[in-house]
């Protein structure tokens, strides 16, 4: 069972049950003996007395009868009699036999008789028989009986009582064990939300907001946190690092190579080489690049401040190649992306609309829904429908006049896919070409 | 038109002199920032090629600096790193283009030329006046259609007064555009120069305004 929820639940039911039935037994065998205790004694001091009463006034049977008078032994059908065989056979009954008899005692018996009797008129009875033998020779019978109606009554209330009320305890105990396990599990859920809130970037875990038991568990995390963070991120700077070291000895050979081309000789193809060379080390870095992105989980972004900061840094771009570049950004845009990413995906889709715009480039930026929705859109010529899908192909360049490496846009594309979010691109209603719109999940304001 | 080319990568750093100076150009190389932040903000370049990835002083920290300081020198990027984070982070400390390495020499001129061109307020690549025109993109000077030869010293000065068309210019000034930072500055020869560009393009084109300097009036 790897549940602790469905550990610690089972394991109070079972315990519950214990405890319950131990409980149950126990208490019902008190409740119940007790009465039936109580019952026999009672049962055995009349029968003491009758015996004591017919030892006196056994000479004088009327006054015998007499002395026996006790209310409960008058009243017809009571349920408590008594019963006399005298040493000549004459029977002796309570009042309240009426015409019933209590079955005649076996031969005679040293001993006390104790039987159950269904009487006549339906009762079962307790009954109490003695052989008593005087100093004079005689023998007489006394017998005592008393109803197990009134007992078998009580104890059947008992137990229903009894039964109710440990129901309402079982019920009682299961809300009881719900509710701890609850409380007890608490700190590891709240643990889990804070692991996935804070897998990246911000602080570790404070372990004085966790209870002791999981300190340890908790500090593990930090670290493995911790490994995490510098393992991406020493991977990101390992490919930079080789990216820049390959590409300052290439563009010496480069630079070598245009020489003596220009001075007539014939290195065409070892430029055309060292372009496939370029192109393939472009496209794996930024791979690698892209790949790095969504390993980890990133914090929340300034969108509007990182947008920004790029319409910032186009300005002289777009002044340079002159082209009226006009932004449009909603303030607290937020969204859960790398800032590297994000300046990826957004510089881009403005290095492709300078590019290919006539004279216009235009970014807009808002929220919608729970949406950020960024669209860069320019003046130029657009993309034909019919190339609209291929355009983010890897590697797929529609004019090869201008300068790049065909990989932009299928950057751009990855990089918002590992975000989960999604890029369309559309003819711009408003510029008349192409508009790339980038949606991405908003995000909350992250907690002070 | 003095440049400026801060790249600690010596091979990459004489290609681009070698370049620039086939074209008229003169250059100052910087082999680390240190040395680049201190002849950007005491030398009077028409433009600074600063990499990114120096030694001592990375290239922004070094750009931010100079604008700091309020040096508006017209500043290209080059850098190694593929992502846009570093290329942005350079044009919003206030660079005015960039370059990504490997880039070809042809782009790099091409690029030079043009933010040259911008600095002196101008959006065609050639200047003329009466019947002289000059071509920025090959140092090419014409007198009435007729293919004139300049050595690189006179097409340094007439690029200079060109891009400055309109303004007095000092011999000093001329000589500190012309001369690279450890070269043998004599504001003489500058006369020198002068009285060449004369002899070829005829005495009309750039005026003398004695003891103070020299002008090209209203070029187009």
């Amino acid at each position: 069972m790897k549940s602790l929820r469905a550990r610690a639940v089972v394991g109070g039911m079972l315990s519950a049950v214990a405890i319950i039935f131990l409980g149950f037994t126990g208490l019902s065998s008190l409740g119940i003996r007790q009465p039936e205790q109580g019952f026999n004694d009672l049962q055995q001091r009349r029968h003491e007395r009758v015996v004591s009463v017919v030892e006196t006034y056994r000479a004088t049977p009327d006054v015998l009868v007499r002395r026996m008078a006790d209310p409960v032994f008058e009243r017809p059908y009571s349920g408590q009699y008594w019963q006399i065989l005298t040493p000549d056979g004459a029977i002796l009954t309570s009042p309240s036999l009426q015409e019933m008899r209590l079955p005649a005692p076996a031969d005679v018996e040293e001993d006390q008789t104790v039987r159950s009797l269904r009487m006549p008129d339906g009762q079962t009875v307790r009954s109490v028989g003695l052989w008593r033998q005087f100093d004079d020779g005689q023998s007489w019978h006394v017998q005592v009986a008393s109803s197990l109606q009134g007992l078998q009554d009580s104890q059947t209330l008992f137990r229903r009582n009894l039964f109710v009320a440990f129901g309402v305890v079982t019920l009682i105990g299961i809300i009881g064990a719900l509710l701890q396990v609850t409380l007890v599990l608490r700190p590891l859920n709240a643990l889990r939300r804070d692991v996935a809130r804070r897998w990246q970037g911000e602080d570790g875990l404070d372990i004085d907001d966790y209870p002791t038991e999981v300190v340890p568990l908790v500090t593990d995390i930090n670290t493995l946190l911790e490994r995490n963070r510098e393992i991406s991120s020493r991977a990101r700077r390992q490919a930079a690092d080789l990216a820049h070291a390959i590409k300052t000895p290439s563009a010496i050979v480069r630079n070598e190579l245009e020489r003596l081309l220009q001075d007539g000789q014939d290195v065409q193809i070892s430029i055309d080489a060292l372009d496939r060379l370029d192109a393939q080390l472009n496209r794996s870095f930024a791979r690698i690049r892209a790949g790095g992105g969504h390993a980890e989980r990133p914090v929340v972004l300034d969108v509007s401040a990182a947008l920004d900061r790029m319409v910032r840094a186009f300005g002289a771009l777009a002044s340079n190649a002159e082209r009226d570049f006009t932004s449009d950004v909603a303030p607290d845009l937020r969204a859960r992306i790398e800032q590297s990413d994000f300046d990826e995906i957004v510089g881009n889709l403005l290095d492709n609309a300078m590019k290919w715009s006539k004279s216009r480039v235009c970014v807009t930026a808002k929220a919608q829904d729970d949406l950020v929705v960024i669209e860069v859109a320019d003046d130029g010529n657009g993309i034909a429908d019919a190339d609209m899908a291929r355009v983010t192909e890897s590697g797929r360049r529609l004019d090869t006049a201008k300068p790049g490496t065909g990989l932009g846009l299928a950057i751009v594309k990855d990089l918002i896919h590992a975000y989960g979010g999604a890029l369309t691109l559309d003819r711009s209603e408003t510029k008349g070409g192409l508009s790339a719109t980038v949606t991405l999940k908003a995000s909350l304001r992250p907690r002070s | 038109m003095r440049i400026l080319v801060a790249e600690d990568e010596q091979v990459i750093a004489q290609q681009i002199k070698s370049v620039l100076s086939s074209e008229g150009r003169v250059v100052d190389i910087a082999r680390d920032g240190t040395e680049a932040q201190f002849l950007g903000e005491t030398e009077p370049y028409d433009m600074i090629i600063l990499d990114i990835g120096l030694p001592q002083r990375d290239g922004i920290t070094v750009l931010k600096h100079w604008r700091g300081m309020g040096v508006q020198t017209p500043v290209m990027l080059l850098t190694a790193r593929d992502g846009w984070s570093e290329r942005v982070d350079g044009l919003d400390a206030g660079a005015d283009d960039y370059l990504t390495k490997p880039f070809h020499m042809p782009e790099l001129s091409a690029r030079v030329r043009a933010m040259i061109r911008r600095q002196a307020g101008r959006a065609s690549p050639i200047f003329s006046k009466d019947e002289i025109s000059f071509d920025t993109r090959s140092n090419q000077v014409m007198v009435s259609g007729v293919p004139t030869n300049l050595t690189s010293q006179e097409i340094a000065v007439l690029s200079y007064l060109f891009h400055n068309a309109g303004r007095l210019v000092s011999r000093m000034e001329l000589s500190e555009h012309i001369y690279q930072y450890d070269g043998d500055r004599d504001s003489n020869t500058i006369a020198v120069f002068v009285n060449r560009l004369r002899k070829k393009l005829g005495n009309d084109l750039i005026e003398t305004v004695r003891g103070r300097g020299y002008v090209i009036k209203a070029a187009a």
